[in-house]
């Protein structure tokens, strides 16, 4: 179970980053302010800390150093835009800066980013007779291996890592093809039809309307 | 060309110029002032060889016992005359066809003298014909003047030598051309030095002057050199002064602007994220509880209230700043009423109760703009103040002013905190004030409102003991 720690102190927008995260089933702990989050932070117990800037009491920048030892992954969420705080954020050892306002998908797969990296995420996924190896990037359906391209593989990868999630079209751009791609949205319906076809999900990679496509969890119906 | 050059080179030609003309005049001057001695002194040789002649002449009737004298006689006499005389002199004796009756004369000056001096001479013999002429390199003062003989014209001339004179000059012009090229040498030096150390100071303050424009504000220039250059440096340096304090001025400007909007972007964008967080949550997630949904919604609604307060606000800061407004005289004690009013679902929510003492004064405002800074004030009183308590409201008179305060006992604040309470956005205590549906602006609007009745507001506070506001307006005196 990953276990993250928002220190932010808007009370609504800790709430939405706590229902974010409960939606992929990640635990959260929300702390107001920058001491008791440092204090927090400091008694271990996190895989990633989600820090604001502006806080009370002590700001993220404070937070940062008095954690920065503690080796705990931090991403930056804040409203300040300039290149120059990016800049002094990463420096600092963040892993990641988040820019308000931010969709709750992109927090998770930059979330997801940083997991992978940290090799705190299992690389083994399984979904109904579907097994993923995302390491030896192998999948299997009912034990017959299926060949799938590297974009599509991402793509069940994706689907199955935001089960029962509705992801647009657009986050499945940024996400997968990189946010600098100038693709048409096309491109994603084709990679879909594709994993759909070879993996014999009809009925489970459902379209949305006017927003995208969702993979609905196994045991649903 | 530049100025030291200018100065230099004008100054240098004048003394040349100078000099030069007023030893020319001089040396003529001398010139011709020995020439008139020598004019006197061969007039007087003149008149002694003249003597002489006619004594012989006379000597030689009184000999020869004969009243006159024939011709080759006379011829004789000057001959003797001519040898025994001038021996100092070159003189000569002609008769009237220009023939020489005696002669000692050099052959070059002879022919002069016939070309030039004999035709002129005065043949009433009463004065004297005075030539100077040069003859190999030789200058002779020449007189010349006639006498009647026995029927016969002579002439007599005689001429000195003054080629010594001219020699004199000669060498004294040389000398003074020496010394005016010396001079002039050691002058252009003596001025070069004088007018690059004169204008060293001018040097010194193009460079600061430049420096200043190039935007180093803070240098000013040192006061040293004559008079003028001090007083130059002091006049640039007030000019810096200006300058410096105009473009601090336009820096504060442009940092608070820049303030303002990040502050800005930061509010409008805490309410942005929870708004466009829970509508995607809403629209992505497959399952939504009706719990989750009144819950997100209520978020979304809350804060969407928010923005709305905020853009409210701004839009007033932005009016008034532009407004003029229109004061008229309003009853105190009514206004007061009123805003009091107004307030009593705020203050009977957190059982807070207002405490009203006012004196009857008219006040010179715009009823409208007064009565939202009075809301405001008292508005923010109640935030400050826990349950329970009390808000003092005075209005009183001292001297020709109405001092309005409003005291309450909330939570107060530190010095800093209330140095900085009139920034826009800025709140002492942001979760507090956010979920008491602040944007931060209140205080920016209440101060906009004061200036603009030409007034300001005070602030007294003390960290847990409470926090009062002053507003000092003019009173209408009723007549």
């Amino acid at each position: 179970m990953i276990n993250i720690l928002i220190i932010e102190d808007d009370a609504n927008i800790a709430k939405m980053i706590k229902a974010a995260l409960a939606m992929v089933d990640y635990n959260s702990f929300c702390c107001n302010d920058g001491r008791s989050g440092a204090a927090e932070a400091l008694k271990g117990g996190y895989d990633i800390v989600l820090l604001d800037i502006m806080l009370p009491e002590m700001d993220g920048w404070q937070v940062m150093e008095k954690i920065k030892d503690s080796g705990i992954p931090v991403i930056f969420l804040t409203a300040l835009q300039d290149v120059a705080d990016k800049v002094k954020g990463l420096r600092l050892g963040a892993e990641d800066y988040i820019v308000k306002p931010f969709e709750p998908l992109e927090l998770l797969a930059r979330i997801d980013v940083v997991l992978r990296r940290e090799h705190k995420t299992s690389s083994l996924l399984s979904y109904c007779d579907i097994e993923i190896d995302i390491d030896k990037h192998t999948i299997t359906s009912h034990g017959e291996p299926v060949y799938l391209t590297p974009k599509e593989f991402d793509v069940i990868v994706y689907f199955v890592q935001h089960l029962d999630i509705a992801v647009s079209r657009e986050s499945l751009l940024s996400n997968i093809w990189g946010f600098e791609f100038g693709g048409e949205s096309r491109t994603v319906d084709i990679h879909v039809q594709q994993v759909r076809r070879k993996l014999g999900l009809k009925d489970k990679l459902i379209t949305i309307p006017k927003l995208g496509y969702r993979l609905e969890s196994c045991d649903s119906q | 060309m530049k100025l030291w050059q200018k100065i230099f080179l004008s100054s240098l030609l004048l003394i040349i110029a100078v000099v030069n003309i007023v030893s020319i005049m001089l040396l003529g001057n001398s010139h011709r002032l020995l020439i008139e001695r020598e004019q006197s002194h061969a007039v007087n040789e003149h008149e002694y060889f003249t003597t002489a002649f006619i004594n012989t002449v006379t000597y030689e009737k009184l000999a020869k016992n004969s009243l006159t004298l024939k011709v080759s006689e006379i011829g004789k006499a000057a001959e003797s005359t001519v040898n025994s005389v001038s021996r100092t002199v070159n003189s000569a004796i002609y008769y009237s066809t220009y023939a020489s009756a005696a002669l000692k004369m050099p052959n070059n000056l002879n022919k002069q003298i016939h070309e030039e001096l004999l035709d002129n001479i005065d043949l009433s013999c009463n004065e004297y014909t005075i030539l100077t002429l040069e003859s190999e390199n030789k200058h002779f003062m020449t007189v010349g003047s006639a006498a009647q003989l026995d029927g016969e014209l002579y002439y007599i001339v005689t001429a000195t030598d003054i080629t010594e004179i001219f020699n004199l000059r000669k060498r004294q012009s040389d000398f003074v051309r020496e010394i005016s090229i010396i001079s002039s040498a050691v002058i252009s030096l003596i001025l070069l030095v004088i007018t690059i150390t004169l204008l060293k100071p001018l040097n010194r303050l193009n460079i600061y002057t430049k420096a200043i424009a190039g935007g180093q504000y803070n240098i000013r220039i040192l006061k040293k050199g004559s008079r003028e250059f001090c007083e130059l440096a002091d006049n640039m340096n007030i000019m810096a002064d200006a300058v410096q304090s105009h473009a601090l001025h336009l820096e504060k400007i442009a940092e608070s602007r820049q303030t303002f909007i990040a502050n800005l972007a930061h509010e409008m964008k805490t309410p942005l994220t929870s708004i466009l967080g829970f509508g995607d949550l809403l629209r992505i997630k497959k399952k939504v509880t009706d719990s989750e949904r009144i819950e997100y919604a209520a978020v979304i609604v809350e804060e969407t209230k928010r923005l709305r307060s905020l853009s409210e606000k701004l839009m007033e800061l932005v009016v008034l700043g532009g407004t003029e407004i229109e004061k008229k005289p309003v009853d105190l004690p009514k206004l007061i009423g009123d805003a009091e009013t107004a307030l009593t679902p705020l203050l009977t929510k957190r059982n807070i109760s207002l405490i009203t003492d006012t004196e009857k004064i008219t006040i010179e405002a715009d009823e409208e703009l007064f009565k939202s800074l009075l809301y405001n004030i008292i508005e923010n009183a109640v935030k400050a103040s826990p349950d329970n308590s009390e808000i003092i409201l005075k209005a009183k008179r001292n001297k020709d002013k109405a001092v309005i305060s409003v005291a309450d006992h909330g939570i107060g604040m530190t010095k800093e905190e209330t140095e900085r309470v009139f920034e826009p956005f800025y709140m002492a205590d942001k979760s507090r004030s956010r979920k008491a549906g602040g944007a931060g602006l209140g205080l920016a609007l209440c101060a906009e409102i004061a200036k603009l009745h030409n007034s300001v507001l005070k602030i007294d506070s003390s960290l847990g003991k409470g926090t009062t506001v002053y507003i000092e307006m003019h009173e209408v005196k009723s007549k």
